[in-house]
Parts: structure tokens; C-alpha cells; sequence
């Protein structure tokens, strides 16, 4: 049964949209991330979660049971929760009376409410900031006191909202670290926002993409990143290319895809005829160079490869994004180590080669 | 705003500048409206812009040795006399002394109607001061029924009050102010007369005061007049020109225009139809007798 | 100019001499101005709260009136308390007029709305993200209340002394009211108006720049405070 379960949540800000119909439920123990682009909707979705705010339509229900649009209860329920913000967002006092101002608040003792902070404050690696003023520290340091501050109430369910998109690596790795160490020993139910997908994919258990207001899919990580269900999810998820086509013939489960001039192979058993789009992850691409010998030994391996040349190399951080132009645009990750080995520059002819079992086909509906 | 300014310029440049003289005047006769029957009638006669602060006679005579102002027409002659030792003044044209009195009336003491030091009745010339001590007396016995607001602010009418409870026999410091605690039967304002009419009205107290004001505020005040004779509660107006002021010959016009005759004769008949009394009475014994 | 020096001199003569008068007098306005401004803030700062956190038709239109009413005029409130304080007037019964506790009310009634509208925007001046947080945290409203006004303590404080120095500083409502009454109602602003009309300008500067160092000693003190 799900701890935290909405049921066709629909909000609007004025004139604005920004959830439709939402249905979804958060098992007990389990870390779900959000993710979505910036005004897809997380945000107000936590909120209304953290019953923050009342949303126009639909249901919240809490360990099964629903809850009130007002009153006492509302904030019985959200004390079994806890919220972490974007921007780190901590009072104007003490680091410890930051921390412990939620245990006074649920009229907690006072010496268990020393204990307890104390604990916290050692496990986020503040012990020696206790009695600094919280509004002194960096923006990693206070989403640190932020965190201990929620962490502190043991709460059932932590709520996330990008909790590290103000921070720099090492603070971001830092939070990271915290937040998974928590989901494994507390079993705390645990909801992030991110549109960092690395950060979903290495912390959740299961990943939802939002998308303008609408959960578009929900599933494990190779779920959404191998087999996103549209378009719109593909291109978030980063699935570079997305190649328009119709499968032409079928066989024990590899189809033959025309797009444009040339055939794709790839593992699918869409009935000859359908229109598809044919994902290939950029990554999932190797490159090769022109090189007679070489080529048989790959066509061996690999269903998948053609003869092309580079039109563009960008350099992203270690990796280096090849663009090719072979009758469609195909997009290729390798890492700048290979591109510097290979000497890929513009007008370099090179073998790009990808397996039949690492194409997404997916259904294309006609454009309307 | 520059329109404006030019507009102004031009308005005045027309004619030639009515010469200013400052007046600082006790608030009685200001408040009664008698400088304002006065001032266009001067500055008619004399093309004079006539400049009127009302003070009590203390901060008056302040003003007038300051040189702030070069007239004060004030009443008391204890402060007066004070000022002209002071040699802060100087004797006006055709006049023998620095200090000219002009006008007169009486001071009078007012009370609740129920009188429960009962002075209403008390007659002849010491009246004032035997009421002073029947209030004194039962005063300090009844507290709660007997009370005295003063304005205690160095005013002429305050001096007169002073004069007053010094001719009945009593030391003002030690036996009248004593400590001035809160529930004393004896009230120091330190205010003006208005103001000291409505707190006596409301506390239900006695109080010393100049006819005029009493007259003017009456309508809207519980407080009878309970007595007025006798020859201490005499109020004398008198018009001093300050030595450190300018505009002497203007000065000089306005000690006169006090006393010219048809003057007096507006003065004594000010408001008479209003109040069915006069509020002042011309102070020239040559005067007194004109039609 | 003189008057200025001779006031000053006078002014540090009676503070060390602890003229007991004087004492007597600025106790006095330290002890009405103290009290109408405590009285204020205890309704002042939980309906400030009360106003700010809640939305309602016309709040900006009463937020409106409220700014409006800082400038009321002090005169204004004397008379208005005169005409309900006389033994005439409505409240005539209370017998309190020309009393401190009449001094009280009118100068509570005069810096309401400063305290109530300085507290509003002292709160505005805390953001929606704090307030959000500790909700989140599972403050209820009172504790939620209580923490915007610890957040915005300094801009609260500063509020409350406003209010406090126009209490202490207004002469018009404690001389209509209070009547200046020697030895009850007399406190150190309508003892200004009062030396200045008897034309002791001396004492009437000294007074002034002893009710300024009252308040720079009470400046001083909400400093320390502060920065604890």
C-alpha cells in the first residue's frame, strides 16, 4: 500500500495550469525522484504533498487515509513529514536552535532535544558550528543545517525540492551522500525533486518524469532512460537522436526500420507498416575509423553501422559530443581521450556503430 | 512656482511696502477679537503691516527684551515694572512714562453654581481676598469638593492670582504651591486661560479670570462669575515700547492710536451688544467723558 | 543664541544635580510614553501578525488607512479624547480626564497605527520561504507567528521605539488631556511649552536636551539588547 498517494490532483496559479490530473503513489521506504524541467510542476507537487498548500482538484491520501482540505489534522499529518527547499532556507538564530526548533515545536524535552540535536549535528559534520548564527554559512553549510534540521524530527516521509541546485560539487556530493545514507539506514520515504537526471537515476528507486504538469511515465532507471514512452520523454531523458521512420520487415524480433535513405535494425516487434520514431542514447554509439580491416569485425558484432562523416565536435566536460551527417543526423558520446585519439574534427569519415538492442522503437502518433 | 514668484514680485512692487511693526500681546485681548477690530483700523491709518504674536505677559515681555518684537501690550504690572528697570524700554512720544495704560476691566472669580466654599455672597472691597481664603480653608479640609486651577504660567493673570493670595495673608511658594502633589486642592494648569476655563469647568473647580475670556468662552462652560468686586481684582492693559525692537515712530503711532479718542470710544463699546456688557473700558480720564 | 548655550549649561547643572523636580517629571514621561507604548505593542504586534498573515477583502484598503493614520495629527487625538472624556462627553463618568491614565489612552491611540503598520511591513520583510519552512517543520500558526516575529525582531524593535519616541516626544494630546497639571500630568514636553510661554527659554532648552539624552540612553540600551 502507498504511504503517500494522490489521486487526479489537478492546480492552477491564476490562469496557469500547472498540475493536471496527477495520479500518483509513493510506496512506504521508498525513494521516488521527480524528475522534469524547470516549471514542470515538481515543486508545486511537493508542496501540495507537504499539504503546504490545498490543491484545486483531487485527493491526498496519507497511510491510507484521506485528508481534510483544513484543520488540526492537516498539521498532525504534515509533523510526520518534513520539507527540504531549493534555496537553503534557515531562521535567523543559532545553528542549534535552528536545528532543535522543530523537536521544541512537538514540545519535546529539553535535554532529549540536546541529545538529539547534537547527534544530528555530528552526523552532517557541523558539531563544531552549533552555536554560529545559521545566516554565517555557506550555501552548503545551510542546506546542511537545513537537512539536520528535518532530519532531527525522524520523519516519515522527507520531501526534497532540488536540494542541491544552489550548491557547488563538493557540497552537492556531500548532501548526496547524506540523503542515501538516510534512505538506507532510517528506510525513510523519501520524494526529490531534480532535474539533474545522474542525481535521480543514482539516488531514487523509482523515477517519475513531470512533464508541463503531467506525470508522463513513472518506472526504474533503465525504464526511463532506455525506454522513454514519447518523444517529449526521450528528449528529456537525453536520447539524442530520435529518428522519424516506418518499419518495412520483421524477423524473430529485430525489425528493419527505413529512415529516410537508409535501414536501421533494431529489437522490436512493431508490425510491418507502423510509423516510428527509432532512440539511439548518444552514448550507445561507437566510432571507428574508415579503416577497410576493421570493418568486417564490427559488422559481425554490431546490426548497425554506417559509413559517415563528422560535421561537429563539441567538448562537454570529459566527454566530447560528435555530430555526424549520414542522410540523418546521428549524435555520438565518447570521451574527449577517444575524440583526441581518433582525431575526429569536421570532415573526418568514420564508422558509427550502434546494436539492434540499443534502438528505442517507439510508437509515432501522426502529428496533429 | 518661478510664475508664481515673478507674479508675487510684481504684485508688490506696484506700491511701497507697508512698514512692519511687531506686537506681542497678552492673550486676552486677543482672544476677545479686540486686535482684530484694532489692526485694520491702524494699518488703514498708518499704511502699516501689524504683526500680532499672542503670548502671556511673561513670554511677551521675553520677546520684547529679545528685540523680537517692538510693542507688547501686556498686564501686569509687577512684571511691567520689572521690565522698565530693566531699562528694556523707551517712552513714547507725548507720554511721561514708559508704561501707558489704555484699557481696564476686572479680573472675576468663577466657580461651580453650587459654590461649596460659598463666596458668592461675600461683598465689599477685601471680597477677593476673603473668598481667596474660604477656598484655601475648605480646601485643605475637603479636598475632594474644594478645588483651584491656576494657569501657573507667569501670565498676567497668574501675577494677579500671586497678588491676591499675597494679600490675603498667605506665602504663595510655602502655603499655596506647598508640594504640589496630585491630589492637591490646588491645580497649577500652567496654561492658557481658555484651556484653564475648560479644566476648571471639568474638575469643578474655582479659577481666576479676566472677564473678557470668561465672556467669550462662557457658552460653552458649567462655571458661573461668583464675584467681582472689589479693588484688587482691578486689570490694567498697558502698552510698553521695547527698547531692542525698530520702528520706533511706528511704535510711537500705536501708543498714541491706543489712546486717541475715537479709540477709546471703539474700545468701550467692543462687543457690548453681544454680551450686554462692556468686555474693556477706556483707561484716558480725559476720554472717559466723550459721547 | 545665548539662550541655546545658557539651556545647555543649565540642562547638564539639573542632570547632575538630579534636580528632584526634574526627576520627578521625566520619570513621569518615562512612565506614560513606557506604558502607552508597552499597552500598544501588546495589541499592536499580535494584530499586526493577525492582519499580515491573513488575507482578506480590503487589506490593502485598510493597510491604506492604517499609513494614513501615522501622520494624525496629536492635537487632533486631544480633542477627539477631550470631547469623549469630558464630564459632557460619553465617557464623562470615567472621571479620568486631565489624569495620566487619560495620557495613556490618547497616546496609545496615537501611535497604534504606526506600531500596527511598522509591524505589518516588519513582517512583510520576512520571506514566503521561511514562513513555508516552518510550517513545514510542523510549527502551528501561533508558533508560526511567534517565529516571523522573532525573524523579524530588529525591524520590530525598531517599531516599537518609533512608537515609543512619537508617545514621548508629542505635546499637543498630553496638553489637552493631561492639562499639565503640576505634580500629576506635567511631563517634560508640556514643561517645554510651558517654560517657553513664561518665556524661560533657558529651562525650556534644557528640558529638551534632557529628553533627548533620555532617549539616547534608551537608544543605547535596545542596542545592547539587540546585539545579543
Amino acid at each position: 500500500m502507498s504511504l503517500i498517494e494522490v489521486v487526479d490532483l489537478s492546480h492552477t496559479y491564476g490562469e496557469r495550469e500547472v498540475l493536471k490530473a496527477l495520479n500518483l503513489g509513493i510506496g512506504k521506504g521508498e525513494v521516488f525522484a521527480l524528475i522534469g524541467p524547470t516549471g514542470a510542476g515538481k515543486t508545486t507537487l511537493l508542496r501540495i504533498m507537504d499539504l503546504l498548500e490545498v490543491p484545486c482538484a483531487g485527493e491526498i491520501y496519507f497511510d491510507g487515509k484521506g485528508i481534510p482540505r483544513s484543520g488540526t489534522q492537516r498539521l498532525e499529518i504534515r509533523r510526520r513529514m518534513s520539507f527540504i527547499h531549493q534555496k537553503p532556507q534557515v531562521f535567523d538564530s543559532s545553528v542549534y536552535d535552528n536545528v532543535a526548533c522543530g523537536l521544541r515545536w512537538r514540545g519535546e524535552k529539553g535535554n532529549r532535544i540536546a541529545q538529539k540535536v547534537d547527534h544530528i549535528l555530528e552526523m552532517v559534520e557541523l558539531a563544531g558550528y552549533k552555536n554560529r548564527n545559521a545566516r554565517t554559512l555557506s550555501g552548503g553549510e545551510a542546506q546542511r543545517v537545513a537537512l539536520a534540521r528535518s532530519l532531527v524530527l525522524e520523519p516519515e516521509v522527507l520531501l526534497l525540492d532540488e536540494p542541491t541546485a544552489n550548491l557547488d560539487p563538493v557540497s552537492t556530493q556531500k548532501i548526496e551522500r547524506l540523503i542515501s545514507y538516510v534512505a538506507r539506514q532510517r528506510n525513510t520515504t523519501m520524494i526529490v525533486a531534480t532535474h539533474d537526471m545522474s542525481q535521480g537515476q543514482q539516488l531514487a528507486d523509482r523515477i517519475g518524469v513531470l512533464l508541463d504538469g503531467k506525470l508522463v511515465q513513472t518506472g526504474d532507471a533503465k525504464d526511463i532512460f532506455r525506454s522513454p514512452q514519447n518523444e517529449e520523454v526521450a528528449r528529456f531523458v537525453g536520447m539524442e537522436n530520435i529518428l522519424e521512420g516506418v518499419v518495412i520487415a520483421g524477423n524473430e524480433g529485430i525489425a528493419m526500420i527505413n529512415v529516410g535513405d537508409d535501414v536501421i535494425q533494431a529489437v522490436s516487434s512493431y508490425p510491418v507498416g507502423k510509423e516510428v520514431y527509432a532512440c539511439v542514447r548518444p552514448e550507445d554509439i561507437t566510432l571507428h575509423i574508415a579503416d577497410s580491416c576493421h570493418q568486417t569485425a564490427v559488422r559481425s558484432s554490431a546490426r548497425n553501422s554506417f559509413q559517415t562523416k563528422v560535421t561537429g565536435v563539441t567538448t562537454i566536460g570529459p566527454l566530447s559530443q560528435v555530430e555526424m551527417n549520414c542522410g540523418f543526423r546521428l549524435v555520438a558520446l565518447v570521451t574527449k581521450i577517444s575524440a583526441e585519439e581518433l582525431d575526429l574534427q569536421a570532415g573526418r569519415e568514420v564508422y558509427a556503430t550502434f546494436k539492434a538492442t540499443g534502438v528505442h522503437i517507439m510508437e509515432r502518433k501522426p502529428h496533429q | 512656482m518661478i510664475v508664481l514668484v515673478v507674479v508675487m514680485v510684481l504684485g508688490c512692487s506696484g506700491q511701497t511696502e507697508p512698514e512692519v511693526l511687531r506686537v506681542a500681546t497678552t492673550t486676552s485681548l486677543y482672544d476677545t477679537g479686540l486686535w482684530d477690530a484694532l489692526e485694520d483700523v491702524f494699518e488703514d491709518r498708518y499704511d502699516a503691516d501689524l504683526q500680532i504674536t499672542a503670548k502671556g505677559t511673561g513670554a511677551a515681555l521675553a520677546l520684547g527684551k529679545s528685540g523680537d518684537v517692538d510693542v507688547v501690550a501686556v498686564h501686569d504690572p509687577a512684571q511691567e515694572a520689572a521690565f522698565i528697570a530693566g531699562n528694556y524700554s523707551v517712552k513714547a512720544l507725548n507720554f511721561s512714562a514708559e508704561r501707558v495704560t489704555w484699557a481696564y476691566n476686572y479680573f472675576i472669580i468663577v466657580g461651580p453654581e453650587s459654590d461649596p466654599a460659598g463666596i458668592g455672597n461675600l461683598t465689599g472691597s477685601l471680597a477677593p481676598e476673603e473668598a481667596f481664603q474660604k477656598i484655601q480653608q475648605e480646601g485643605r479640609e475637603v479636598r475632594e469638593a474644594v478645588k483651584f486651577v491656576s494657569r501657573g504660567d507667569e501670565s498676567g493673570t497668574h501675577g494677579k492670582e500671586k497678588t491676591i493670595w499675597a494679600s490675603a495673608g498667605y506665602n504663595y511658594t510655602a502655603d499655596i504651591v506647598g508640594n504640589g502633589t496630585a491630589d492637591s486642592w490646588y491645580i497649577e494648569a500652567g496654561t492658557g486661560m481658555g484651556a484653564t476655563l475648560v479644566m476648571a469647568d471639568e474638575l469643578v473647580a474655582y479659577t481666576l479670570t479676566d472677564k473678557g475670556t470668561f465672556l467669550a468662552y462662557q457658552g460653552d462652560l458649567d462655571l458661573v462669575p461668583l464675584l467681582d468686586e472689589g479693588d484688587i481684582l482691578l486689570n490694567v492693559y498697558a502698552v510698553i515700547i521695547c527698547k531692542n525692537g525698530s520702528h520706533y515712530e511706528m511704535a510711537d503711532n500705536l501708543v498714541n492710536f491706543l489712546r486717541a479718542p475715537e479709540i477709546q470710544y471703539l474700545i468701550a463699546g467692543f462687543r457690548v451688544p453681544e454680551y450686554g456688557e462692556p468686555l474693556f473700558y477706556p483707561w484716558g480720564p480725559e476720554t472717559c467723558g466723550l459721547p | 543664541m545665548t539662550e541655546i548655550w545658557d539651556g545647555l549649561t543649565k540642562a547638564v547643572q539639573l542632570l547632575i544635580s538630579f534636580d528632584p523636580q526634574l526627576m520627578e517629571i521625566a520619570w513621569r514621561s518615562l512612565g506614560i510614553s513606557g506604558t502607552a507604548c508597552l499597552l500598544a505593542s501588546l495589541i499592536c504586534l499580535p494584530l499586526g501578525s493577525l492582519i499580515h498573515f491573513h488575507h482578506f477583502r480590503g487589506k490593502r484598503a485598510l493597510i491604506n488607512i492604517i499609513q494614513t493614520l501615522f501622520v494624525m495629527p496629536t492635537v487632533l487625538v486631544g480633542l477627539f479624547l477631550l470631547v469623549l472624556l469630558s464630564r459632557a462627553g460619553p465617557l464623562g463618568f470615567f472621571g479620568i480626564l486631565f489624569t495620566p491614565t487619560a495620557m495613556v489612552i490618547g497616546q496609545m491611540i496615537l501611535i497604534t497605527p504606526l506600531l500596527l503598520g511598522l509591524t505589518i511591513s516588519a513582517l512583510s520583510g520576512v520571506s514566503r520561504e521561511i514562513v513555508d519552512t516552518a510550517i513545514s517543520l510542523g510549527a502551528s500558526s501561533s508558533q508560526t507567528i511567534w517565529l516571523v516575529l522573532k525573524e523579524a525582531r530588529y525591524a520590530v524593535l525598531a517599531a516599537v521605539i518609533m512608537g515609543f519616541a512619537r508617545a514621548i516626544s508629542e505635546v499637543g494630546c498630553a496638553l489637552m488631556v493631561g492639562g499639565n497639571i503640576r505634580g500629576a500630568t506635567r511631563v517634560i514636553t508640556t514643561v517645554i511649552s510651558l517654560e517657553a510661554g513664561k518665556g524661560n527659554l533657558e529651562l525650556a532648552i534644557a528640558l529638551g536636551i534632557i529628553l533627548l539624552f533620555l532617549a539616547l540612553v534608551i537608544n543605547i540600551a535596545l542596542n545592547r539588547l539587540q546585539q545579543r
